[in-house]
């Protein structure tokens, strides 16, 4: 196995106000990291350190050895960030060949095409016409333009319909199958599943999980029961279950769990007036909140 | 090569498509032209040298404006859409894209001035040697070279809504005050001599003094040296603060 990036003791302070502490971490060649975390955990931050762009306030960043602000690491990153609006009056096909132009062997106009799913159409539009999806396309496309061996993906799928994510991350697997390295972000944990090899988590500017995919979904899946009732909530009647959270709204009861199972067996055997009772997966969030929560009682 | 050549050649296709950019430094100059040498004719002594005169304010005017404001606000407009934050995790250098920006932009004024000159010579019919047609377009070009080191000090500010309220009222004052609307010997003496030390002054007087078959005065140029330098230090020094953090 060969190291790709490598960080040691990495913080970062804004005016005295810490937004990542002490953080470190190696990944290796071929590894697909899914950096995950509550808003405003300090997942930008980190990658725009590991990407030369912001500098460490301490520790150190290197990647295959060599710093992040060098050229030859510039040759062989990819990126995709959140905050990047496209050049706008221009094409598509000119942005990609802009692009393109800046390295020593880019990937050709056809393989981009194909790895993006930009059709001849949206490759003759000029880039403020497109669809908030279709921007997203060509970012990836950019970050792709240098035929890079390291992707940095900020939130990739943003603003992608559903076509356009699946089609996103089959490429993302493809590469990954090549032996690209990928760090990414989201908040959907089916992306996580379906991608990552490698899960990290980050809370308040602290690296607080690293784990197999499976062994964080087992931490991350949080499911949802909803059901309305006349009665009035008491918040004994739920405890010493497995409950991390109980919203109420009106007549509706939200309560999110670990265990959805035993917590509906005994939502019945308590023999409460429940009705249009619903189970759903939680969002990403809600299962933030469940596990930060935890860390912080315990 | 390859980078800036393609870079420039975008750069100069972006500024075309924008109406902004043809409104205001083609058609605007242009109707100026037409309306005070047929429409407002002032008392101004020989009309045939008034005329060729203000054509060359007008490209001279033109080209300035959009040295100031479409570099600058381009600028500020990039940085803010985090394009530029996007270039620097490329191995293209920030020093491509802005010798970019500038060689692009230059490409532009070459177009602007033939066609100011072209249209303004069709509409009075003026007639100089072609030397003096060629060195007064040259010189517009090359002296448009502080302005664009303003228009890149101007790119250095945070909001594009400041940098765009900012850099009209300087184009407009520098316009004004450097007889570019209204020869300088019907402005309050005080201001003539101020004028001097204008850069739009200098930038004009050059390119009068060409239609007359004199040569530019080395103390206007020295004085638009001077002004490249101070804007290049000052938006150096402020890149360099803003990086800093």
């Amino acid at each position: 196995m060969t190291t790709i990036i490598d960080c040691l003791g990495v913080g970062k302070s804004f005016k005295g106000k810490v937004a990542v502490r002490d953080l470190s971490f190696q990944i290796e060649k071929g590894e697909v990291v899914a950096l995950l975390g509550p808003n405003g955990a300090g997942k930008s931050t980190t990658i725009q350190m590991l990407l030369g762009l912001l500098e460490p306030s301490t520790g150190r960043i290197t990647i295959s050895g060599q710093n992040s602000k060098s050229k030859a690491v510039r040759e062989r990153i990819g990126v995709m960030l959140q905050e990047v609006r496209l050049l706008d009056t221009v094409t598509v096909k000119e942005i990609l060949q802009l692009v393109r132009g800046y390295y020593h062997r880019p990937l050709s106009m056809e393989q981009l095409s194909k790895l993006t799913g930009l059709d001849e159409t949206s490759l003759n539009m000029r880039t403020e016409k497109l669809s908030g999806g279709q921007k997203q396309r060509v970012s990836f496309a950019l970050a792709l333009a240098g035929n890079p061996d390291i992707l940095f993906l900020d939130e990739p799928t943003t603003g992608m319909d559903a076509t356009a994510r699946k089609t996103f991350w089959k490429s993302i697997r493809e590469l990954a199958e090549r032996g690209t390295t990928i760090i990414f972000t989201t908040h959907y944990l089916e992306e996580v599943e379906y991608a990552a090899t490698r899960v990290l988590m980050i809370n308040h500017g602290e690296l607080i999980e690293d784990e197999s995919p499976d062994m964080m979904k087992k931490k991350l899946v949080i499911q949802r029961i909803s059901f309305l009732t006349d009665e009035v909530y008491r918040p004994e009647t739920f405890q010493g279950l497995s409950v991390s959270d109980i919203r109420l709204d009106g007549k509706k009861v939200t309560i999110l769990t670990g265990d959805a199972d035993h917590l509906l067996k005994v939502l019945y055997e308590l023999d409460l007036e429940i009705s249009e009772v619903t189970v759903s997966r939680g969002t990403l969030e809600e299962a933030y909140s469940q596990l930060t929560d935890s860390r912080e009682v315990s | 090569m390859k980078i800036l050549w393609n870079e420039c050649r975008l750069e100069a296709l972006r500024v075309f498509r924008n109406r902004y950019f043809i409104f205001w430094s083609l058609i605007m100059p242009i109707v100026f032209y037409v309306f005070y040498t047929k429409v407002m004719v002032q008392d101004v002594g020989d009309p045939k040298l008034w005329e060729k005169h203000l054509l060359m304010s007008m490209a001279a005017f033109s080209v300035m404006g959009s040295s100031i404001m479409a570099l600058g606000l381009r600028l500020v407009h990039e940085r803010n859409q985090g394009w530029t934050m996007y270039l620097k995790t490329t191995p293209v250098s920030g020093v491509v894209y802005f010798i970019a920006k500038m060689v692009g932009q230059t490409a532009v004024h070459v177009f602007t001035i033939i066609v100011i000159f072209v249209s303004g010579g069709l509409v009075n019919g003026i007639s100089m040697p072609a030397i003096e047609w060629i060195t007064a377009g040259i010189w517009i070009l090359l002296g448009a070279v502080p302005f664009l080191a303003l228009g890149g000090l101007i790119g250095t500010m945070m909001k594009s809504d400041t940098a765009s309220g900012v850099s009209n009222l300087i184009y407009l004052a520098l316009a004004v005050l450097g007889g570019m609307w209204m020869p300088m010997e019907f402005m309050p003496k005080l201001l003539q001599q101020a004028a001097q030390w204008i850069p739009s002054y200098q930038y004009g007087a050059g390119a009068w003094s060409i239609i007359r078959g004199e040569t530019p005065s080395l103390g206007g140029i020295l004085v638009l040296i001077a002004y490249t330098f101070v804007f290049m230090i000052l938006s150096i020094q402020r890149r360099r603060m803003q990086e800093a953090i």
